[in-house]
């Protein structure tokens, strides 16, 4: 399991893979209360990246991201906002985006 | 597996994480969905239709699964709500004493010893 020691490194990881296969990725958390540990996940079926932590500061990132995603996954993958210095692609309407481009 | 409308899952996601404060996790997974089989998809894209995303939204407590779908157009109240369950119930993590040095010093070695770099 590849977990990513730094936050944004994670958060750039995990929306270029998004960006780069949107029909197969998924963006996990598992929060257990017992043991005060948060654990996000972000695959694509080929590749993991996963991110844990346990301190409240990364809670409040987490649900930043949680937008991001919300953003990307309900309006698919061309949302300005988001387009703005995370890609340099033609943002792509439809989920491989082959089609169009021609 | 059971699929809710918006509001009842984040009802019955709060009393998910309720009921797992000794033991046990919450599994929050998001994942994007048209909702559609292949075929449809395919058949929807050569007549110019533009395909409608959804946000699929699955949570489980190890032992009951619910889940529910979110569009475009509910998408940003769900947002907000769900950042408010996640706020109020994930208290169990550690909060970080940068400024009181002296405290840290004295009594919490533990918490520096454990930040995550």
């Amino acid at each position: 399991m590849v977990y990513i020691t730094s936050w944004d490194e994670f958060v750039d990881r995990s929306v270029q893979l998004f960006r780069a296969d949107p029909e197969s990725t998924r963006y996990c958390m598992k929060y257990r209360h017992c043991d005060g540990k948060l654990v996000l996940k972000v695959t694509d079926n080929r590749e993991c990246l996963k991110f844990k932590t346990d301190q409240a500061q990364d809670a409040k990132k987490m649900e930043k991201l949680n937008n991001i995603f919300f953003t990307l996954m309900a309006r698919g993958p061309d949302d300005v906002a988001e387009a703005a210095g995370k890609d340099q692609m033609e943002p792509q309407a439809t989920k491989k985006g082959r089609g169009r481009k021609q | 597996m059971v699929l809710l409308q918006p509001d009842p899952f984040l009802n019955e996601l709060t009393s998910m994480y309720e009921r797992s404060t000794e033991q046990g996790s919450v599994w929050v997974t998001l994942k994007r969905s048209s909702l559609k089989s292949k075929v449809q998809r395919n058949k929807m894209k050569t007549a110019g239709d533009s395909i409608e995303y959804r946000c699929l939204i699955r949570a489980t407590d190890g032992k009951k699964t619910i889940s529910t779908s979110v569009g475009a157009k509910d998408h940003q109240r769900f947002q907000a709500s769900y950042a408010t369950i996640l706020k109020a119930h994930m208290t169990a993590l550690k909060k970080r004493e940068r400024k009181d040095k002296k405290k840290a010093a004295e009594g919490a070695v533990s918490k520096k010893s454990r930040q995550v770099s």
